[in-house]
């Protein structure tokens, strides 16, 4: 854990509203995640913190609201254009490239990054030795240097929540967002996994959405609570604990 | 086709050995017409195999390319290079612009709308028929047999040249798959949402891909357009789009090498059987109803599993 | 431009666009119950059409071959689904596009075998040879009788469609096939059945067609063509953008005929390429 760091604010979210129809599935919800901190994102199931996550990062556009990045305004921009601003996510439900390999998904990724990279037609990928050694890094970093040849569909469902973090972290973002990244761990994952996740905060802010309270409770520097579209409370996590209408928000769900 | 083609290798020395075959199995005018055809069809091919995208409009670029060609030998004078370059220039710079257009829509709309635009292709022919000539082609291209000094003339020549320039495409086509754009084809092809949560320029991607199969197919009908010598309508008609998907999808599109099976295949099978019964072509509909069932890698990936049965056989002995 | 002829040009339009929205509902219906587009579209049109010209040869009478068109191709789709479709279902899309288009072609070529490659055309039924008077203006009967057709049918297909269970099931299914299965539907039934209507659409388009443009095997194609171009710019899922595309398409096409006529077809694709680019999802559309 880090000290939160006093200063601009990473990414600014202000008065978000996201409506499907007639539903509203955000009102209003504003909040700020500083540089070099991990933010999480908690509220029972149903609360919006996935469509905040998808209005953040361009997926969904907010039908009301402002957000900033960085000192830019994104609001509007298109959901590729945000990660060269500098953001980064990995997704509730897995989403990689399953037939080709652990090393090729992470080599997309950095290669995403070295943007014009991409439109080299005339050879190989392998002539780049700086993005297959960040490749190397990020496998390290991972765990995942033995299966760097699997198939990704193959990975064990732990593996392939830690290729997911993988990927988001070639793009070296200065915000990146995690959507539950922990479920369906088994115990040794989860706890390597709450490593890596914790070691971020020195080079990036994290976003996190997860529902295991005790990990959250440990690395997060700031959480807010969501419940219903609406932010309820915002604060270090020795206060959250405490407060009683996150009690009543769960009424009774703990870790 | 997969990003990285399992022997790209391989298939360089089948096609080669393909290329070398043909002109002493079939009349070497039949032998152009299966290496023109290829090469229309690995526009196709390009499109589905590697990014995904199912194109029921190449025959459009095809008949552009033609026209080009032909105009510019005909009316502007231009030799045989120069014109096949601005036949392959049309077709891109024109795929460019609808492409542009139409990969903002996705799945069967975006098929819909190949097939729209290659409808549109021979009402434009219509539309100018005092440069184009309308329903009769176009006629009166002059013919150009001087390749840099070397002859054309005679059909085995032609043949070799088509053959040259079929092979040209086809290394191209496998270095591009083997290449960093080539790998980010195949990453939408595999998982769009998940490529442009990368950063990637999905649209912009998609664009050049069909660009690229639109430069393709007008280079293959610059290429008709020296073989016949004239331009017949029927170059820019749907049936050519569809004679192309077909060939491609019978070839398989796993591996450009595909597009040279596929086309000897329907161009030899063609020949054959229109003599004997014309209505061949229910036959080769219910073969690709068989493919799409049960064989969807085409003929290339039949030749892969006997060659695997083939090592698995010997492995045992 | 005269009044006359600008009323001839105006009702052409309209009669053009009648027809290209019966083309053109089947296959949005199709599109918007069972998320797939059926490649063979055109060629029940083409289908109904030959046997609207073999009834009329045969029996002379032209409704006969408004009965049985519509009717046969309708037995002739089902067929198809049952044997062939249904296993596909299950398979990316392109496998149902490809199938379907291989179905077309072997439709193409059956009718190529049993009437010959060659054209042919299809008297207009004497009932309704002769023309109207509208006013001081003429025009011709069987035009007018086709236009009403195709809005009979465009209001009992709405009425079906809105007002009928059977409807309220295809919108239902339109929104999710999954629901309405769970909610106890056969809905393999109102596949089989949205199929054979909308090909039944697609036939008595074929059927009116026939006196006005006469039948050859390769209509198939262009009409397939057509059927996509109205769908695109009307909005794919809804008999509302079926009818707007389909008149609107007309209306180009004939206002079009007379300004330019060479260039009349090109000038619908065209339309097609500013509605795309304007407005995405189709005049009326929601996809």
């Amino acid at each position: 854990m880090s000290e939160s760091t006093k200063g601009e604010p990473i990414l600014i979210a202000d008065s978000i509203d996201v409506r499907f129809g007639d539903f509203q599935a955000l009102s209003g919800f504003s909040m700020s995640v500083q540089p070099a901190t991990i933010h999480a994102l908690i509220g029972p199931n149903g609360a919006g913190k996935t469509t905040l996550f998808n209005a953040l990062t361009g997926v969904r556009k907010p039908s009301g609201g402002r957000v900033v990045f960085n000192g830019h305004t994104v609001t509007h921009a298109s959901a590729h254009r945000r990660v060269h601003y500098g953001m980064s996510r990995s997704f509730q439900v897995t989403s990689l490239f399953s037939a080709l390999t652990v090393a090729e998904n992470l080599r997309l990724a950095v290669q995403a990054r070295h943007a014009a990279e991409g439109w080299v037609f005339w050879r190989g990928p392998a002539r780049r030795r700086d993005i297959s050694d960040e490749v190397d890094a990020l496998l390290t970093e991972t765990f995942l240097t033995g299966r760097a040849d699997t198939r990704a569909g193959d990975l064990s469902h732990g593996g392939q929540r830690s290729l997911e973090i993988g990927m988001a972290l070639a793009g070296r973002p200065k915000l990146i967002f995690l959507d539950e990244p922990l479920a369906g761990m088994g115990i040794d994952d989860v706890h390597r996994t709450k490593g890596l996740i914790s070691s971020l905060s020195s080079r990036m802010a994290v976003l996190l959405i997860e529902h295991n309270m005790s990990v959250v409770l440990d690395i997060s520097d700031r959480i807010t609570v969501m419940a219903a579209g609406r932010k309820i409370a915002e604060d270090v996590p020795a206060k959250i604990r405490t407060d009683p209408a996150v009690r009543a928000a769960y009424l009774g769900s703990t870790a | 086709m997969q990003a990285l083609e399992r022997s790209p290798n391989l298939a360089t020395a089948v096609v080669l050995a393909t290329l070398i075959v043909l002109p002493f199995v079939v009349p070497a005018t039949l032998a152009s017409q299966i290496a023109i055809f290829a090469t229309g069809a690995l526009s196709v091919a390009l499109l589905l195999g590697a990014v995904g995208l199912l194109s029921f409009g190449q025959g459009l670029y095809l008949g552009v390319g033609a026209y080009v060609c032909g105009i510019l030998a005909k009316d502007a004078g231009m030799g045989l290079i120069p014109a096949l370059l601005m036949a392959t220039l049309a077709g891109a710079v024109l795929a460019g612009i609808l492409g542009s257009v139409i990969v903002r829509r996705h799945g069967v709309y975006f098929v819909m709308l190949t097939l729209a635009f290659g409808q549109m292709g021979y009402f434009a022919v219509l539309a100018f028929k005092n440069v184009t000539g309308g329903e009769n082609g176009l006629t009166g291209v002059p013919r150009q047999f001087d390749l840099l000094g070397l002859s054309i003339a005679n059909p085995l020549a032609m043949y070799v040249f088509m053959a040259g320039a079929f092979f040209l495409v086809f290394l191209l086509v496998q270095r591009v798959i083997a290449s960093p754009f080539g790998s980010v084809l195949a990453a939408i092809r595999e998982n769009e949402p998940r490529s442009i949560a990368l950063g990637y320029a999905v649209a912009r991607y998609k664009t050049a891909a069909v660009a690229l199969a639109g430069g393709i197919a007008g280079l293959a009908g610059g290429l008709h357009v020296v073989f016949l010598g004239f331009v017949p309508p029927s170059d820019i008609e749907l049936e050519m789009s569809q004679r192309l998907l077909v060939i491609a999808l019978i070839g398989g599109i796993g591996s450009p090498g595909g597009a040279l099976l596929g086309s000897a295949f329907y161009t030899i099978v063609s020949e054959a059987l229109s003599e004997i019964w014309p209505r061949w072509l229910a036959l080769i509909a219910l073969l690709l109803i068989g493919l799409v069932l049960f064989l969807p890698g085409g003929l290339w990936s039949a030749g892969r599993r006997i060659s695997a049965l083939f090592e698995r056989k010997t492995a045992h002995e | 431009m005269s009044a006359q002829l600008l009323l001839f040009q105006v009702l052409n339009g309209v009669g053009i666009g009648m027809i290209y929205f019966l083309l053109s509902v089947g296959l949005t219906l199709i599109f918007g119950l069972m998320r797939f587009v059926n490649f063979a579209h055109g060629a029940f049109y083409l289908a109904a059409a030959y046997i609207a010209y073999a009834v009329v040869l045969w029996t002379g009478s032209f409704w006969w071959a408004l009965l049985f068109g519509p009717v046969l191709v309708a037995i002739l789709a089902l067929i198809i689904e049952r044997l062939l479709l249904r296993h596909t279902y299950a398979l990316p899309h392109e496998a149902q596009i490809l199938i379907t288009f291989a179905v077309a072609l072997i439709i193409q070529e059956a009718i190529i075998l049993i009437f010959s490659p060659l054209g042919h055309n299809v008297p207009v039924p004497s009932a309704l040879s002769g023309v109207l008077f509208l006013g001081p203006y003429v025009y011709p009967s069987y035009r007018l009788a086709v236009i009403g057709v195709a809005a009979l049918v465009a209001v009992v297909l709405w009425i079906a469609i809105e007002r009928t269970k059977m409807g309220s099931i295809l919108r239902a299914g339109s929104e999710s096939a999954e629901m309405v299965g769970l909610l106890g539907i056969n809905v393999d039934r109102v596949f089989m059945a949205t199929f054979a209507l909308g090909a039944a659409l697609a036939g008595l388009a074929g059927v009116l067609v026939a006196p006005l443009r006469g039948v050859e095997p390769f209509m198939s194609a262009e009409a397939l063509g057509i059927a996509f171009v109205v769908v695109v710019v009307g909005g794919l899922g809804t008999l509302s953008g079926a009818l707007v595309g389909g008149i609107l398409i007309g209306l180009v096409q004939s206002i079009m005929s007379t300004l330019w006529p060479e260039g009349a077809q090109l000038m619908i694709y065209a339309a097609m390429a500013l509605v795309i680019l304007i407005r995405p999802t189709g005049l009326m559309g929601r996809i």
